[in-house]
């Protein structure tokens, strides 16, 4: 403290004299000089004592610093030093933990919650965010640290935002994985506190990490912190792990395919000296975490498919066998055994290799026993911690879980054929909780025992047979007859209802035990007493319900072989008795009440405390899948019984019965008459539609002989083409006709010549006569002239032009 | 399983156009006509085998939506190939290709092998994209092309072992930094270079070799 006073003093300069400044106006002026001082040291020595002070004056300086602060974050990137105080400081005013330092001095006590105010001012911008993300990809110790301390900061209070802000951010989620790598170990180890809340509930984040090689990384630290014994950080790596895999489906897969189930197996490895070592608590985490997800890989809830391929997994890894082992093991830890009782339950559930695996398995005890029967003697043992005997019931429960084979070899040990031999067996254990003064042991047991029944006609009627010899002497009684007799005699509430539990699935689609429980005495007045009554405190309303539940069974699964309880005559009875609408609204009841809400929920049995137990997960199916038929099917009964009592109608009601009776006689007869119709009709038009194919198929078988015929028809023109070419005929043809034609121009020629020189002759003759005429004209002239008559020489001069004119 | 290597791949492309498909008929052999869409990413693995080699293909469906492709966009780096799909009846997905590419080119890193695929070529008579536009424009971008039909299987064989061939082509020339996981390369455990030297570690691989089918 003395050191930062002294720095502070040479930051501010020496305090004035007699007044003390206050904190908020010391912060004022750092926050000012911060922002002002254009020298790095300035800003930087102010940026120190900011952070200095930001523990006790963590008000002042988130509000009046922020800015400030972002703004050396931007400005001064280049200075690892000053980035890193002012990181720190960012640190601390969003922290969700309270400083000691914080409530002393003069500031006033705010009931907010600081941090959160802060960091959502903080995040408003969300770039703020990614510049943090982007200080993560600087080594310097100095900023990388505070980097990752911010972050957790702020995910711690804003974890929705900031993953939203990391999602968007390129790379983010990228930058985050890096760190793992980073060698110094205080980076790594915060990083993994860092990924565990970034995974928390984000699908999208977690699938990211995955496949930036999370689990390799992981199993590496896990490795490197030595498995099993290392400490708090290999605890850190399974809670990430955990986080990446719950109720994600898509990561489940990619460590399964990446073969990271094998890679659980030293996780396992446990010393042989460990009883002399014994159980550190951390050590009780890790398994604890180990445990949690080898159940997140089987859980009830994933894909079955996913589920069981992981089942084949742990067991070819063996770790079937390891966490058997564990089971088996001296020494080991109440908690840690129940949640591997739970784990080997989840590993064999629903798988029969598994099932039949862990069947095989025998305890180290003497005379060697299987463990199944040692894990029952737990179960029905009072002085075993309640949450071990539900997690050896839930256990039991998967090992049965549609495993015909296990059912079957449960109810075998119970027969009289296999009486002879001495050794303790599961059946007899089960038959032994039944009825011993522990109601919760009768509960386990019922349940347990009703499990080997469930969807199994044939160990229904098997487990009729089972006869118990009560006192010496007397009649030895089925064990349906004792159940039914112990209902009545017990006055614990969670025996009454394990009974009426086992009862119900018991006698559900199963007539004969319907029938036998009838024959019991004062059963069916029980049951009836109990439906119509109407107490309501101590989860009575659900005892009520449930014997409502088994009288409906009692109904629906009836064959009438008991007179006295044919269907018809229960009916009547909880129609006269309970009244119908009582007894749908009792049935309800079931329903309507908190466990069964609980108990539906998931198979693992689920209680705090021993008297919450009272209804259970198979059982709730069952009733969900009954509650209706059975309101049905007294419904109807009672429909059929108005007809019965048309005696007691008055006489005009009864004419107007009599009417409507004739009606529906009439409109009987006519749907049947439409029906028969129908029915003729629909004759008629299949004959027609086989018809209609038939014609179809004519139709396309025609088509494609017509087709094939076009084809051929095609194809043998073209052959035919191709034998006799027809173009030179056309040639000749066409030959022919040019000749024609030739010959006719030719003989056209002919006669035109013909004509020509006819035509030339005359011209010839007119010539001839002409020179003739020009002769006889010339006489003619120089008779004249010789006559003395006196002539124009016109026609001469034209005539002869070539030589007259020199002539005259 | 005991591998050689470790490929992993991501599958691009708009939304609808058979990328879940696609894994779906690589890693289970089946088609499924409804598909709901892809919420951020789903995870499919299968062994191949190639040049004698066992190869495990882990593949990433992203999904195609534009609200995802912030969430999409971290799983580029990781990537040794990517399977850029579009569907040839829809020619806007043809037409975005070009984002894609660009995208998967700035996160990713540079050796990252692309295959574009023409998906659905089952439906020929709605086609409106050719099958030449699309090796036009694989060739001008340097990726390998094919036309594939997740609905029939058609290539789809093809398209994912071709990658990984190309993968392995480039691991041998010594284009990619088999040691860096971040190239999305892994070398199986029994082949580590490192390995061998550490008995314990071999043994132990044995054992658990041993105890797996």
């Amino acid at each position: 403290m003395e050191y930062f006073k002294s720095g502070l003093k040479s930051v501010l300069g020496a305090p004035q004299p007699g007044s003390q400044p206050t904190g908020a106006e010391t912060v004022e002026k750092l926050v000012d000089r911060v922002t002002s001082s254009t020298l790095l040291e300035d800003r930087r020595d102010a940026c120190r004592a900011l952070k200095a002070l930001s523990r006790k004056y963590r008000l002042e300086v988130g509000a009046q610093g922020m800015d400030a602060l972002h703004q050396v974050l931007e400005a001064d990137r280049a200075d690892c030093e000053i980035i890193g105080y002012s990181l720190d400081t960012l640190c601390n005013i969003t922290s969700a933990e309270k400083f000691e330092e914080e409530n002393e001095g003069n500031n006033v006590h705010l009931n907010v919650n600081v941090g959160e105010q802060f960091t959502e001012m903080f995040i408003k911008n969300p770039d703020n965010v990614s510049l943090v993300l982007s200080f993560l990809e600087e080594y310097d110790f100095r900023v990388r640290w505070p980097a990752v301390k911010l972050l957790t900061s702020l995910l711690t209070n804003k974890p929705k935002d900031i993953q939203d802000i990391v999602l968007v951010s390129p790379m983010g989620v990228s930058k985050l994985m890096d760190l793992l790598a980073d060698s110094r170990e205080v980076i790594r180890n915060d990083a993994l506190l860092l990924l565990i809340q970034l995974t928390k509930g984000n699908a999208n984040i977690q699938k990211i990490v995955a496949f930036e090689n999370a689990f390799d990384r992981l199993f590496d630290v896990i490795k490197e912190e030595g498995w099993m014994d290392g400490g708090i950080v290999v605890e850190d790596c399974l809670l990430l792990m955990l986080n990446l895999l719950k109720n994600n489906t898509s990561n489940i897969n990619f460590f399964k395919e990446g073969s990271y189930i094998q890679k659980l197996a030293p996780m396992f490895e446990i010393p042989d000296n460990i009883e002399e070592m014994g159980w550190s608590p951390q050590k009780v985490s890790n398994i604890h975490c180990v445990l949690q997800l080898v159940r997140t890989l089987v859980s009830p809830n994933n894909p079955v498919q996913i589920t069981s391929v992981c089942q084949k997994n742990l067991r070819n890894a063996n770790l079937l066998e390891a966490l058997c082992n564990i089971l088996m093991a001296n020494g080991v830890p109440a908690d840690i055994l129940t949640e591997t009782i739970n784990a080997v339950g989840e590993v064999i559930r629903g798988n029969l290799n598994n099932q039949e695996y862990f069947c095989t398995v025998m305890a180290p005890s003497n005379p060697p026993r299987p463990a199944i029967v040692v894990l029952l003697m737990s179960m029905v043992n009072e002085k075993q911690p309640f949450s071990l005997r539900c997690a050896v019931l839930y256990c039991f429960e998967c090992f049965l879980f549609k495993n015909e084979i296990g059912q079957q070899q449960v109810v075998q040990t119970l027969l009289p054929s296999t009486t002879n031999s001495t050794a303790l067996t599961t059946g007899q254990l089960l038959c032994g909780g039944l009825f011993n003064i522990d109601p919760l042991s009768n509960w386990f047991s019922s349940v347990a025992l009703s499990h080997t029944l469930i969807e199994n006609p044939a160990q229904k009627e098997q487990l009729l047979r089972v006869l118990l010899a009560t006192n010496l002497g007397s009649q030895p009684v089925s064990l349906l007859h004792q159940c039914a007799v112990y209902l009545q005699q017990t006055n614990k509430l969670q025996s009454k209802i394990g009974m009426l539990m086992l009862l119900s699935t018991w006698m559900a689609h199963c007539t004969p035990a319907v029938a036998i429980f009838l024959n019991v005495p004062g059963a069916m007045a029980f049951l009836t007493a109990q439906t119509s009554a109407n107490e309501y405190d101590n989860n009575e309303e659900l005892l009520q319900g449930l014997c409502a539940f088994l009288m409906g069974i009692c109904v629906v699964f009836n064959d009438n072989s008991v007179q006295n309880y044919s269907k018809e005559n229960l009916s009547q009875l909880i129609e006269k008795r309970v009244g119908l609408e009582t007894y749908v609204s009792k049935l309800g009841e079931i329903s309507r009440h908190e466990v069964y809400a609980k108990a539906a929920k998931q198979p693992q049995i689920k209680a705090k405390y021993t008297n919450d137990l009272l209804l259970e997960f198979e059982f709730c199916k069952l009733f969900k899948a009954l509650e209706g038929v059975i309101v049905k099917t007294l419904g109807a009964q009672k429909q059929l019984s108005n007809g019965m009592t048309e005696l007691s109608l008055s006489e005009q009601e009864n004419g107007l019965l009599l009417q409507y009776k004739d009606l529906i006689r009439d409109q009987d007869r006519r749907l049947q008459d439409s029906n028969r119709e129908l029915r003729a009709v629909a004759e008629e038009r299949d004959i027609l539609k086989a018809q209609l194919e038939e014609l179809q198929q004519t139709n396309s078988q025609l088509q494609d002989q017509n087709t094939l015929l076009k084809a051929q028809l095609s194809a043998g023109a073209v052959s035919l083409t191709s034998e006799n070419p027809t173009e030179p005929n056309v040639e000749n043809i066409e030959n022919i006709a040019l000749q024609q034609k030739l010959k006719q121009l030719e003989d056209e020629n002919v006669e035109k010549d013909a004509e020509l020189e006819r035509l030339r002759k005359d011209q010839d003759d007119l010539l001839e006569l002409l020179t003739d005429q020009d002769c006889r004209l010339n006489t003619f002239k120089n008779r004249l002239r010789e006559l003395g008559e006196n002539i124009e020489d016109d026609e001469d001069s034209d005539n002869n032009s070539a030589g007259e004119p020199d002539v005259k | 399983m005991s591998y050689a290597y470790l490929f992993k791949y991501i599958i691009i492309g708009d939304t609808g156009v058979g990328k879940s498909c696609l894994l779906l008929q690589f890693t289970d052999k089946r088609f499924q006509p409804v598909h709901d869409l892809t919420i951020g990413v789903e995870f499919g693995a299968r062994m191949i085998t190639i040049d004698g080699k066992q190869i495990k293909l882990q593949i990433w469906d992203t999904a195609g939506q534009e609200a995802f492709r912030s969430i999409t966009r971290s799983y580029y780096r990781g990537a040794a190939g990517a399977l850029l799909v579009y569907d040839i009846t829809r020619r806007e997905t043809f037409n975005h290709l070009t984002t894609w590419l660009e995208d998967a080119r700035q996160h990713s890193n540079s050796n990252m092998v692309i295959m574009l695929i023409g998906n659905k070529s089952d439906l020929e008579s709605r086609r409106e994209v050719k099958k030449e536009e699309g090796e036009a424009f694989a060739r001008e971008h340097g990726l390998v092309f094919m036309e594939t039909s997740a609905k029939t299987a058609a290539n789809v064989e093809e398209a994912f072992i071709n990658t990984a061939k190309e993968i392995y082509e480039k691991i041998q020339e010594g284009v990619f930094d088999i040691n860096n996981e971040a190239n999305g390369i892994k070398i199986g455990p029994q082949h580590s270079p490192t390995n061998p030297s550490l008995p314990g570690a071999g043994g132990q691989g044995g054992s658990q070799g041993g105890g797996c089918c």
